[in-house]
């Protein structure tokens, strides 16, 4: 302040010596300068967020400085609001010298697919590329491990001090020692000029806008601004610097040499931004994607399938997802019967088998059918009429059931005919082992291309998402219990996937139905002359895994209905489907926080085309029910 | 002392738009002759895509805006094409005490001319359209004319405000040393002309003998 003051004064000669006014001013020209730009391209802190008093008396926000917070406002007559990388910067740069300083503001562009199991919003949503991370947005978030982001330099301003060799003789002595007086204040007088020139300008820029749209919406945008601030240039490639444009501040001399400022500009930077914003939390997601897109599907379940499909009312509501939910169930209750590794051929081959028109399907098929049926009429289903009710009720009784059956083993004739399907389903599971999350989920990874023609129910739910990589990978995670089994699993799958394409879902449904009704002709199919894939892998791994996948499919789908209803931000705890039993989930959040995101990214990446694709298969699925109901009544113990 | 005097580049607006151009221009000129303290203001055009900058003033804020209404009054009285404003930037000197006059005299150092061209806005393809009984095709056409429009001015007031910037960061050696803090800004006037109204020439005269018109006097 006093500085200050005495060249504003400095009119008349003062004592203090003009090298060290000068010196001071320049220092707290960088400083400012900094201030400004920082100000307004990095998100923590902006103008625009805070009134003008609010920025100024803040204390907590400038740790060091709130007692100066009026200094330096008062330098270059310029109120700045506080902005905690500048100061970290500045304070950095002050023990450099007067060396020059390098701004770069740096684009960061998130993945474009959202991923959520790489970047959880708030990960994503800053990085700060300056030293401090505290000083983003929030500490807790920081997560640069993240390769997902392309970062591209978007700005880069270059103030620096030119000094004369001898500032003395060149200077001081021909302009003489009033002149020196005035200049010192001169210095400051344009300084000032300069710093309002540059206050503007940052505004002007393209890179305003993006930082304008990152502090201004409630929503998250697909990229973040960072910042570096260094004493060197990493020179631009010839490339990148034909991209850009130089705007050059008159430069400001002093006695004894002179500011330079000047800024590299993108100018193209409004393509960059002009990229869809993502919903503002990783908890909105699953009701997001549950809503908008699955609006139009929800219709559908009561519409086209209103008999077939008891389940669909209660379940439409929430989106499409709910279907899956329906026809998983069957199929995972069926396939945990036994866990013995035999059956797991026969489930494999099936598929397969299950291509083929619903009357060429084999007998067990139909037993299984028969079972089915009687599943579709439960009155759990079917009567609730009101969407939101009925969804919840069923769930917690799955979850209940989950409890209580996990242990004991279910025996698959006794489950079928269990008044609440979902009891049934239930019982299905707790035979199958229900978390070995790690290993499978690379080799899911692989097959997910795959994995659409898939008996897991899990699988199924994964068809719909397969774009992307993250939602499959949470699924597998839970479903998979050894690693080598899902790697045999996927490879299954790929040889499968040729047969499938339009049936897709019947196949699935089928082949857990098989498994349940007939565990001991399965092997049996598997000879079948159909099976190209079965012979290579062990017979057992098929089964469990199957009746695993099933069964956690299951899990996962009632549990991601009922996750809203029970928590309010639909947190992907609840979707977990690792764990068979509730409570396993609730240990294992702790645990795998990993697999607790990807399965919420399964929620949210729905497409209308994914729904549309379920629901023909669901169809398919009702029809084959339907006939094979008919036929085979006999079958079903 | 000289007076510098910037010639800003015309634009074409539209009777609605002459506020927000006016607006950002003559904040964004002052704001770099508030050498006072000031604690900036972000603003951001609603026809623009563009944001500038307030000194926080409110008592200049109002000042300019009453300008801006008093042109506009003007603008709407007398059609024409051209106009100008003019925002200059004096230094008051108080002139000997003489028998007659204890007169202030101004000094003017920097004088900003804005020019506008007010172009008529498609009011009459509307009423064209209405009378020719295709409807739909020139009224897709005059929306896309406008948005065209919009953005040729939206480019152009940018560059009559890094024209500003650029000027602001050449000339510096005319402006005088930061006043008493009093006043944020330099003392200033906005002065407001058209090209072709017949009073204008009186007007000019008037103002010339009332302010002592730096530029005629020299």
């Amino acid at each position: 302040m006093i500085l200050r003051e005495n060249t504003m004064a400095s009119h008349h000669g003062n004592t203090s010596s003009e090298p060290a006014k000068n010196e001071q001013i320049i220092t707290e020209f960088f400083a400012k300068s900094l201030h400004i730009i920082l100000e307004s391209r990095c998100p923590y802190v902006s103008s625009r967020n805070y009134s003008g008093e609010q920025g100024l008396s803040s204390p907590s926000s400038s740790s060091s400085s709130s007692a100066s917070v009026r200094p330096r406002d008062k330098w270059f007559n310029l109120a700045l609001k506080d902005c905690p990388a500048a100061l970290e910067n500045i304070d950095f740069w002050r023990q450099s010298n007067l060396e020059p300083m390098v701004v770069d503001v740096v684009f960061v562009q998130r993945s474009s697919n959202w991923d959520p199991l790489n970047s959880s919003p708030k990960r994503g949503l800053i990085r700060n590329l300056s030293l401090k991370e505290k000083y983003s947005w929030s500490s807790d978030h920081d997560d640069f491990g993240n390769e997902t982001k392309a970062e591209k330099i978007i700005e880069r301003w270059v103030l620096q001090y030119e000094s004369r060799k001898n500032p003395n003789a060149a200077a001081s002595v021909s302009v003489g020692k009033r002149s020196i007086c005035t200049s010192s204040h001169t210095l400051y007088k344009r300084s000032i000029l300069l710093l309002r020139s540059l206050y503007v300008t940052v505004r002007l820029l393209p890179a305003y806008k993006l930082f304008r749209d990152l502090i201004s919406s409630a929503q998250i945008r697909t990229y973040n601004l960072g910042h570096r601030v260094s004493s060197f240039v990493e020179p631009f490639t010839h490339k990148e610097e034909a991209e850009m444009q130089h705007f050059v501040f008159a430069p400001v001399d002093t006695s004894c040499g002179r500011l330079c400022l000047s800024v590299l500009y993108r100018s193209s930077v409004s393509d960059i931004s002009s990229e869809p914003s993502t919903p503002m939390t990783p908890q909105f997601i699953p009701d997001y994607v549950g809503s908008p897109l699955a609006d139009p599907l929800k219709r559908f379940p009561s519409g086209p399938l209103p008999q077939g499909s008891p389940s669909s009312s209660p379940f439409g509501r929430r989106h499409s997802w709910s279907y899956d939910l329906y026809r998983a169930s069957p199929p995972s209750g069926i396939p945990s019967p036994s866990p013995t590794h035999s059956d797991s051929h026969a489930s494999f081959a099936k598929p397969r088998s299950h291509r083929l028109p619903p009357t060429s399907l084999p007998p067990q098929i139909i037993m299984k059918n028969a079972g089915y049926d009687e599943f579709l009429p439960s009155p759990n289903f079917s009567p609730s009429p009101s969407p939101s009710p009925p969804t919840y009720a069923p769930n917690s009784n799955i979850s209940k059931v989950l409890l209580r059956t996990e242990s004991a083993p279910v025996s698959i004739p006794a489950t079928k005919f269990s008044g609440i399907p979902l009891l049934f389903n239930n019982q299905m599971l707790p035979p199958s082992p229900p978390l070995r999350p790690t290993k499978s989920n690379v080799a899911k990874a692989e097959g997910r291309p795959n994995l659409f023609p898939t008996n897991s129910t899990a699988d199924k739910l994964l068809l719909f998402g397969k774009d992307e990589a993250v939602k499959l990978s949470g699924l597998k995670i839970s479903s998979n219990s050894s690693p080598q089994k899902s790697f045999s699993r996927s490879s299954s799958r790929l040889s499968f996937q040729d047969d499938y394409d339009d049936s897709v879902f019947s196949g699935p449904f089928v082949v857990d139905d098989d498994d349940v009704t007939d565990p001991g002709s399965r092997p049996g199919s598997f000879d079948q002359p159909g099976h190209p894939c079965g012979p290579n892998e062990p017979p057992g791994d098929f089964s469990v895994r199957r009746s695993q996948d099933a069964a956690v499919g299951a899990l996962v789908r009632m549990l991601k209905k009922a996750a809203p209803l029970q928590q309010d931000l639909g947190n992907s705890t609840s979707l977990k489907t690792c764990s068979l039993d509730p409570n396993q989930n609730m240990g294992q959040q702790g645990t795998q926080p990993s697999a607790s995101v990807a399965s919420s990214g399964l929620v949210s990446p729905k497409t209308t085309a994914d729904a549309l694709e379920e629901l023909r298969g669901y169809r398919v699925m009702k029809n084959l029910l339907l006939k094979q109901g008919g036929k085979s009544p006999t079958k079903p113990s | 002392m000289n007076c510098e005097v910037c010639q800003l580049k015309e634009l074409e607006v539209e009777h609605f738009e002459i506020r927000e151009v006016l607006r950002c221009i003559l904040h964004t000129i002052i704001f770099h002759r508030a050498l006072g303290l000031v604690r900036p203001k972000d603003i951001d055009l609603e026809l623009f895509d563009i944001t500038y900058v307030q000194c926080g003033d409110a008592e200049l804020e109002k000042k300019i805006d009453d300008k801006i209404d008093q042109f506009i009054e003007r603008v709407e009285k007398h059609p024409n094409k051209k106009n100008q404003i003019c925002l200059s930037f004096y230094e008051v000197k108080n002139k000997q005490a003489t028998w007659f006059t204890n007169k202030v005299e101004r000094l003017y150092w920097e004088q900003w001319y804005i020019n506008l061209n007010l172009v008529q806005h498609p009011k009459t393809h509307f009423g064209k359209s209405h009378h020719s009984k295709v409807v739909v095709d020139p009224g897709d056409s005059v929306s896309e004319e406008r948005n065209a429009r919009r953005a040729a001015l939206e480019s152009s007031l940018l560059e009559v405000l890094f024209q500003i910037i650029k000027f602001v960061n050449e000339k510096k050696e005319h402006v005088p040393p930061i006043p008493n803090l009093e006043g944020v800004s330099f003392p200033y006037e906005i002065t407001i002309s058209s090209s072709s109204d017949s009073a204008f020439g009186m007007d000019m005269f008037k103002r010339m003998l009332q302010t002592g018109h730096p530029s005629m006097l020299s």
